[in-house]
């Protein structure tokens, strides 16, 4: 089994190199096939592993490293499936999205050669079980990423997106490096079973908070989010969907890795993941509501996901410190099947957001309108995402969520007064997430799909091609699996679960069979829900047979000269909303008020926008400090050679001086 | 199942005793309590008209609406008897099939691309979300309380509780028929009367709908008051034996109805920048509901 590691990354390394040379037009089909390899032969060991038979090799990484263990475990196993079914659809979708570009060859060879380094790397994050080998995947993943991101590089805002990411990232990597050196110090080894034994002998809360705010830096937990609402808008819609349906998960991944070493603390930790959690799902939900950029609203809605996951992981760390087995299966089980329902109807969402981009070439939904008569099957993708996301019935999202809700209700019967008024807090959160999600999502799908065009476009807009709407297809196919037999998933996430702690073993509690024969009722009632409507809508079509069905124009209060421009816009939608929470969602106008004595008004111009709360209260506030300080230091990169030879100069007789007396040695 | 025929039972009487209520309240003789019902099955025999800006969704959404009520209605139990559907934490089912239905009859709303529909639809999202944790927090309260998790376990446990758990019942009781209210677009919060279009929650929303779908809309409003109605029955009845529970029903029903209308009759809608605070104050209650809880199950230190 070594030997499909090994093709793993000569499969993907290979291919990469041919995509250089192959003509523009074949660049595509082969980061495909490189990209299906790969796959192919990963997630061949991750279903090994699943079935119970977990492949792993260790080689000698030197001085430094030590032995570099690769191992495919049943989580890793989880998330390899998850990355390499995301990145299929993702290539296939980005072939057709990417069809305009076939002329600009340098710039297509670059991206499918970073795309297919991108999948190695990530697949690799979850297989390699030493920090410092981790570390070297984990940078290549974000370096690729970023690349990716940075498509559109002649455009600024996308270029400063880019480099806005990269500098988060990199904040990142200091935190998880500190991290392993901090374990190497301790123990001796860079391999990451040493956690066993650092957690056995030292406190276990802090170093798990720096793990956290690294990983969570890539998950997009509040407030360390805001790279998110930046990258995604300026990524290609493919890469958006397979960086919000599994680069965020990364962090998850990491989390989930981290915690399963934890041998105390649990509930100080499980508590304040919980809180991080709700107010994260809470603030991206209510961002995601206000905002007209379609994909940036998808990017709030990823932190809001990321929240709902987090609740999940939160559950589930209170119950290993209450001792509490079927809140830790609720809890970690509604995480993990939600890492996957995410990652499904967000990659969704952003293909289909994608296609409406490709066609129309703006991403402000307040232009568009109507487009379900131009682009049907879209609209249609669009709305099952939509509907998935909101978590209701008969689709997928609502099982994952059905699970974290059990685990909150579950929770209130705890003993201790602060987690359960913790957890009835949360259950309150939930649902106002969402009952906000309806919201966002209806003013989304009904601004964009429905209605009238409220502007004329520069191109009429077309269906997509096939090529694009068949890895959608197929994506809506899995979400319809996990709502129609979530015990098949459940059971695997039951023995993922069994194995994952390090310090305890966990049986399966009875418990969580009767919530998985739940599942199973579930899923039958989601199937006559489906059964209602279709009976219903059959009452009604033999009803209105024969009967006179008139075509007239909307109701317009009397008025009859309406244009589309008096439709009701996405603005006023969410304008309600964004009024209640003005103090977290800022809103700037400008425009000019009309003067006195201007008889003959001029045109004028009204613009109003949004501002993420913590990027513009918090982190610009730091930033712009330290550019402030930092101009005081201006003159010491002056240009001119000379001073840096006097630097240098200076550097070497400090050096000189401070030895001989013995400063430094 | 015996839920099931007391609610279809009452979804035909509730609405037209409110209307009475209202006729009488206002010097009136007013229609017949089963007006209502006639003026759907009207309804049910005429053709439509449909708006040239809208699509498919427009369509169908009456009817997943209509089907999501009707799905909600199986999970509701009676006393001791279960509904149809019944499983752990069904009541987060009932709340997001619900949801499911608003979800499309926004939608619908919007499909007709007109300037009123959406405002209506965009209030509607809002106050249902606000609603929603009111919802949560009051179940989840009940569910400390009685230690069960579905809507028939905490209905049928509630009552072996102490009086305080009598008295919880009647805050809670005022929680459910407020939601009833936002739910269903009454008084206090909409009024189903109003002439203006740009004043209208529910009503706007549905001024492209006509003939059979409008008959849909009309009545998933007659069952979700006879959902709501049951629900805060269910509060009271515990293990009372049928042959008096079946009565006390229809005459806390048909006291609802009245109730309902006398609120409509005697009260003003509220200004609508101030229906978002109000209907947060729900929510409040439930927090004293989730104390009270707190306070009975011994678990407040």
């Amino acid at each position: 089994m070594i030997e499909l590691i090994n093709l793993s990354w000569i499969l993907a390394l290979l291919g990469a190199l041919t995509i250089y040379f192959v003509p523009a037009n074949k660049k595509a089909t082969l980061a495909t096939i490189a990209v299906v390899g790969n796959s192919l032969v990963t997630s061949w060991l991750a279903i090994l592993a699943l079935t119970g038979q977990i492949v792993s090799f260790t080689f000698n990484g030197g001085g430094i490293m030590g032995d570099v263990i690769i191992r495919v475990d049943e989580l890793s196993a989880w998330f390899i499936l998850i990355i390499n079914f995301t990145c299929i659809t993702g290539v296939f979708y980005g072939s057709g999205y990417l069809k305009a570009y076939e002329n600009s060859s340098k710039k297509l060879s670059l991206h499918w050669i970073l795309y297919v380094l991108f999948q190695l790397s990530m697949v690799w994050v979850c297989m390699i079980q030493n920090g410092f080998v981790f570390l070297i995947a984990w940078e290549i993943m974000s370096l690729s990423s970023m690349m990716l991101v940075i498509f559109d590089a002649h455009n600024p805002k996308t270029l400063k997106a880019g480099i806005n990411y990269l500098v988060q990232m990199h904040i990142s990597v200091v935190f998880l490096t500190i991290g392993f050196i901090w374990v190497y110090f301790q123990t001796g080894s860079f391999s990451l079973d040493a956690f066993t034994t650092y957690f056995g002998s030292n406190s276990n809360i802090w170093l798990f908070l720096v793990f956290f705010i690294g990983f969570g830096l890539k998950a997009g937990f509040i407030p360390l989010h805001s790279w998110l609402p930046h990258a995604h808008p300026a990524a290609p819609s493919h890469v958006s969907g397979v960086m919000s349906g599994v680069i965020v998960k990364l962090g998850i991944y990491g989390i989930f890795r981290v915690a399963s070493y934890l041998k105390s603390d649990y509930l100080i930790l499980g508590e304040i993941i919980i809180t991080i959690s709700i107010l994260s799902g809470l603030y991206g939900i209510l961002n995601a509501a206000v905002h007209r950029d379609f994909k940036k609203m998808l990017a709030y809605c990823t932190i809001e996901n990321i929240g709902i996951i987090g609740v999940g992981i939160g559950i589930g760390l209170i119950g290993l410190g209450n001792n509490v087995p079927i809140l830790y299966y609720l809890g970690f089980g509604g995480a993990l099947l939600h890492v996957l329902n995410h990652s499904l109807f967000k990659s969704l969402l952003f293909y289909s957001a994608g296609s409406v981009y490709q066609q129309t070439h703006t991403r402000n939904m307040e232009k568009l309108g109507g487009l379900i008569k131009s682009m049907p099957r879209t609209a249609v993708l669009f709305l099952i995402g939509a509907v998935a996301i909101g978590g209701m019935p008969p689709f997928n999202g609502f099982i994952s969520e059905f699970l974290i809700y059990s685990g909150l209700i579950k929770g209130i019967q705890l003993q201790d007064m602060t987690q359960i008024i913790l957890m009835i807090l949360t259950l309150a959160g939930m649902s106002v997430i969402g009952g906000l999600s309806i919201l966002t999502f209806t003013k989304t799908f009904g601004t964009i799909f429905l209605g009238n065009q409220r502007q004329t476009l520069a191109h009429k807009p077309h269906e997509v091609s096939s090529l694009m709407l068949i890895p959608q297809y197929v994506i809506v196919a899995v979400m319809l699996s996990v709502a129609v037999i979530p015990q098949f998933y459940l059971q695997i996430i039951g023995n993922i679960l069994s194995g994952l702690t390090k310090s305890i073993v966990i049986p399966q509690p009875v418990e969580f069979v009767g919530y998985i024969s739940i599942m199973q009722s579930i899923s039958l009632y989601s199937v006559l829900l489906i059964g209602t409507i279709a009976f219903f809508w059959g009452i009604r079509a033999l009803a209105l047979r024969g009967k006179p069905q008139v075509v007239g124009a909307t109701w317009g209060c009397g008025y009859t000269a309406g244009t589309s421009k008096i439709q009701y816009t996405a603005k006023s939608f969410s304008k309600s909303l964004s009024k209640t929470f003005n103090f977290i969602v800022i809103e700037r106008k400008q425009y000019e008020e009309l003067q006195v004595g201007e008889i003959f008004p001029k045109e004028k111009k009204y613009t109003s926008h949004y501002h993420d709360f913590f990027e513009f209260r918090l982190i610009h506030v730091v930033t712009n400090r330290l550019i402030y300080s930092a101009n005081y230091f201006k003159f010491i990169q002056n240009g001119r050679i000379q001073s840096y030879v006097l630097y240098g100069v200076i550097f070497i007789i400090a050096v000189f001086i401070l030895t001989i007396f013995n400063i430094v040695l | 199942m015996l839920s099931l025929i007391l609610i279809i039972l009452t979804a035909t009487f509730f609405t037209g005793i409110i209307i009475r209520t209202k006729s009488i309240a206002s010097g009136r003789k007013g229609p017949g309590i089963f007006q209502p019902v006639k003026d759907v099955i009207r309804l049910f025999k005429k053709g439509t008209v449909y708006s040239e800006t809208s699509s498919f969704v427009f369509r169908i959404a009456p009817t997943i609406y209509f089907s999501s009520v009707f799905v909600a209605m199986l999970v509701v139990p009676f006393g001791q008897s279960k509904g149809i559907i019944s499983f752990n934490g069904d009541f987060i089912f009932f709340a997001y099939v619900l949801g499911l239905g608003k979800f499309f009859s926004i939608i619908g709303a919007m499909d007709t691309g007109s300037s009123f529909e959406g405002m209506g639809a965009s209030r509607e999202a809002l106050y249902s979300m606000f609603a929603e944790p009111a919802f949560f927090i009051l179940m989840g309260s009940l569910g400390l309380l009685t230690g069960y998790t579905s809507f028939q376990e905490i209905f049928s446990a509630l009552h072996l509780g102490s009086p305080i758990s009598y008295a919880l019942a009647v805050l809670a009781a005022f929680v459910f028929l407020m939601i009833a209210m936002i739910e269903n677009s009454r008084m206090p919060i909409d009024d189903p009367k109003t002439h203006l279009e740009l004043t209208m929650v529910h009503e706007v929303m549905i001024l492209d709908n006509s003939g059979f779908d409008l008959g849909l809309i009309l009545t998933a409003g007659f069952l979700k008051f006879a959902i709501y109605g049951t629900i805060i029955f269910n509060l009271f009845s515990g293990t009372i034996a049928y042959e008096y529970a079946i009565p006390m029903f229809f005459a806390m029903q048909l006291f609802l109805a009245f109730a309902v209308g006398m609120i409509e009759s005697f009260m003003a809608r509220f200004r609508m920048n101030q229906n978002a605070q109000f209907i947060v104050v729900l929510s409040s209650v439930s927090l004293l509901i989730f104390f009270g809880a707190l306070l009975i199950s011994g678990k407040f230190i």
